[in-house]
C-alpha cells in the first residue's frame, strides 16, 4: 500500500467520534462499581467480612478504608491525565498532602503507643493474608482501568500502568478493610501500604504492554 | 504547552504557535483541518495527512537513513495510521502541532526500537514473493502482503476498494450491499487491525 492509499483510506475513515473522556468514562463509570461489588463479593464468600462491621464503619476506624480510597483517587486522577498526550503532567500536591496525612497519623499513633507496644500493633498473624489479598482484589479493578486507558495515548505506559495499579490496590485495600481486624494505622499504613505498592508494580508491568500503541 | 526540546516529532514546519508559515502549512491551517477532519470531512482530512506526510518523511529519512527508503516508509505509515487511530485524544481547545510532536516522537521511537531488533527478517521473507512485480513500488510489499493474508476477505476487499481503487464508502457500500455506516464501522475495524497486524510484524 503506498502512503498516498494509506491517506485516502484514513481520509474516509475521517469522523472521530467521541473524545477522550467520553471514551474513558464509558468503562469507568459502570467498571468500576462493578469491579467494586465483585471485590466486596469475592472478599465476603472468600475471607469473609469481618464481625461488627457496621459499628465499625460508624467509629474512626473508617479510616482505614477512607485512605486508601483517597490514595486511589490521587492515582486515578494521574492515569487519566497521563493517557492524554497534552494534559500538563500530574501535580504533587495531592500526593504530598496524602503523604503528610499518613505521617501525621503514623506520628500520632507513636505518640499515643508506649514503645514496648509498637512492635505488637504493627505486626499481626494476618500479614501474609493481606499481602496477598489487596493485590489479588486490585486485578479487578486494574483490568477495568488499564481498558478504559488503552483509549488514550499516554506517552508513558509503564507510568500510566504503575498509577493505575495505585488505583485499583487503593480500591482493593479500602475493600479489605471490610474484612481486616487489625486496627492500628501502625498495621495498616505499614502492610495496606506495602499491598497497595505491588498492586502499582503488577500494574507498571501490565500497563507497559496494554497501553502501548 | 510545551515544545518538546528533542526527538523525532514534526519539527520541519516551525513555530508551535501562532501564525508562523512553515512550508506544508500553519499550526492554525492545520487544526482548522483537523477541526473539519473531526466532523467528517474526508477532503480537509486527506490535505492534512498529505501536508503532514512529507515533514514526517524527512524527519524519519534523517533519523533512519540505513534503514532505506522502504522500511523509512513503513514507518511514516505507521506514524500516520497512529496518529487517525489517537486523534480522539486531542481536544479542539489545544495547540495541535505539540499534539503531533508528541504522538510522532513516540511512535518514530517505538518504530524504530522495533525495527532496531528484528527488521531484515519480515523484509527478506517477503522477497521471493513479489519479487517479480517490477511496477510495484518497494514500500508496498509488507503492506500488501499483510493485508491480503490476515484481514479477513470482506475488510481487505473495502480496504482495497477505498485505498487502492478509489472507491467512495457510498460506491463500495452499493457493491457489497452494506449500508454506508456498515462500510464505515467496518473500515474503521480494519484500520485498527491493520495497525495491530504491522505491530506484529515488528515482533
Amino acid at each position: 500500500m503506498t502512503t498516498e492509499a494509506l491517506i485516502a483510506t484514513l481520509a474516509a475513515d475521517a469522523p472521530t467520534g467521541p473524545g477522550l473522556r467520553l471514551r474513558l468514562w464509558r468503562w469507568l463509570l459502570p467498571g468500576l462499581p462493578v469491579a467494586g461489588l465483585a471485590m466486596i463479593g469475592a472478599l465476603a464468600l472468600s475471607l469473609g467480612l469481618r464481625d461488627g462491621l457496621w459499628a465499625v464503619l460508624a467509629s474512626p476506624v473508617l479510616g482505614k478504608a477512607l485512605l486508601p480510597l483517597a490514595i486511589a483517587a490521587a492515582a486515578l486522577l494521574a492515569a487519566l491525565r497521563l493517557s492524554r498526550p497534552l494534559a500538563p503532567a500530574p501535580g504533587s500536591t495531592l500526593p504530598a498532602l496524602l503523604a503528610l496525612l499518613v505521617v501525621a497519623l503514623l506520628a500520632v499513633t507513636l505518640a499515643q503507643t508506649p514503645p514496648s507496644g509498637w512492635l505488637a500493633a504493627a505486626t499481626g498473624p494476618s500479614i501474609p493474608v493481606c499481602l496477598l489479598t489487596i493485590p489479588l482484589l486490585a486485578l479487578l479493578p486494574m483490568a477495568v482501568l488499564l481498558a478504559a486507558l488503552r483509549q488514550g495515548a499516554s506517552l508513558d505506559p509503564a507510568r500510566t500502568g504503575r498509577m493505575a495499579g495505585l488505583a485499583a490496590g487503593g480500591l482493593a485495600a479500602a475493600v479489605y478493610a471490610l474484612h481486616c481486624p487489625e486496627d492500628s494505622p501502625l498495621f495498616f499504613v505499614i502492610w495496606y501500604g506495602l499491598g497497595v505498592v505491588i498492586a502499582g508494580e503488577i500494574g507498571r508491568r501490565a500497563g507497559a504492554r496494554a497501553l502501548r500503541w | 504547552m510545551t515544545e518538546p526540546e528533542q526527538g523525532a516529532g514534526v519539527q520541519g514546519a516551525g513555530q508551535s504557535t501562532g501564525n508562523s508559515s512553515g512550508p506544508h502549512g500553519t499550526e492554525q491551517q492545520w487544526a482548522t483541518l483537523m477541526r473539519a477532519a473531526n466532523q467528517g470531512d474526508a477532503v480537509a482530512y486527506a490535505a492534512l495527512l498529505r501536508a503532514l506526510a512529507p515533514v514526517l518523511r524527512s524527519v524519519i529519512r534523517a533519523r533512519g537513513a540505513d534503514l532505506g527508503p522502504e522500511t523509512c516508509e513503513d514507518i511514516l505509515q505507521d506514524v500516520l495510521l497512529a496518529i487517525h487511530l489517537k486523534r480522539h485524544t486531542w481536544r479542539e481547545d489545544e495547540p495541535l502541532r505539540p499534539w503531533l510532536n508528541a504522538l510522532a516522537r513516540y511512535k518514530v521511537v517505538d518504530a524504530f526500537r522495533a525495527r532496531g531488533r528484528r527488521m531484515t527478517i519480515p523484509l527478506e521473507q517477503f522477497n521471493d514473493v513479489l519479487v517479480a512485480e517490477d511496477a510495484v513500488d518497494p514500500a508496498q510489499r509488507r503492506d500488501v502482503l499483510t493485508m491480503i493474508a490476515a484481514l479477513d476477505a470482506r475488510s481487505a476487499d473495502i480496504v482495497r476498494a477505498i485505498g487502492l481503487e478509489g472507491a467512495t464508502i457510498r460506491e463500495t457500500g452499493t457493491r457489497l450491499e452494506m449500508t454506508e455506516g456498515a462500510v464505515r464501522v467496518a473500515l474503521h475495524r480494519a484500520l485498527k487491525r491493520l495497525a495491530r497486524l504491522r505491530e506484529r510484524m515488528m515482533e
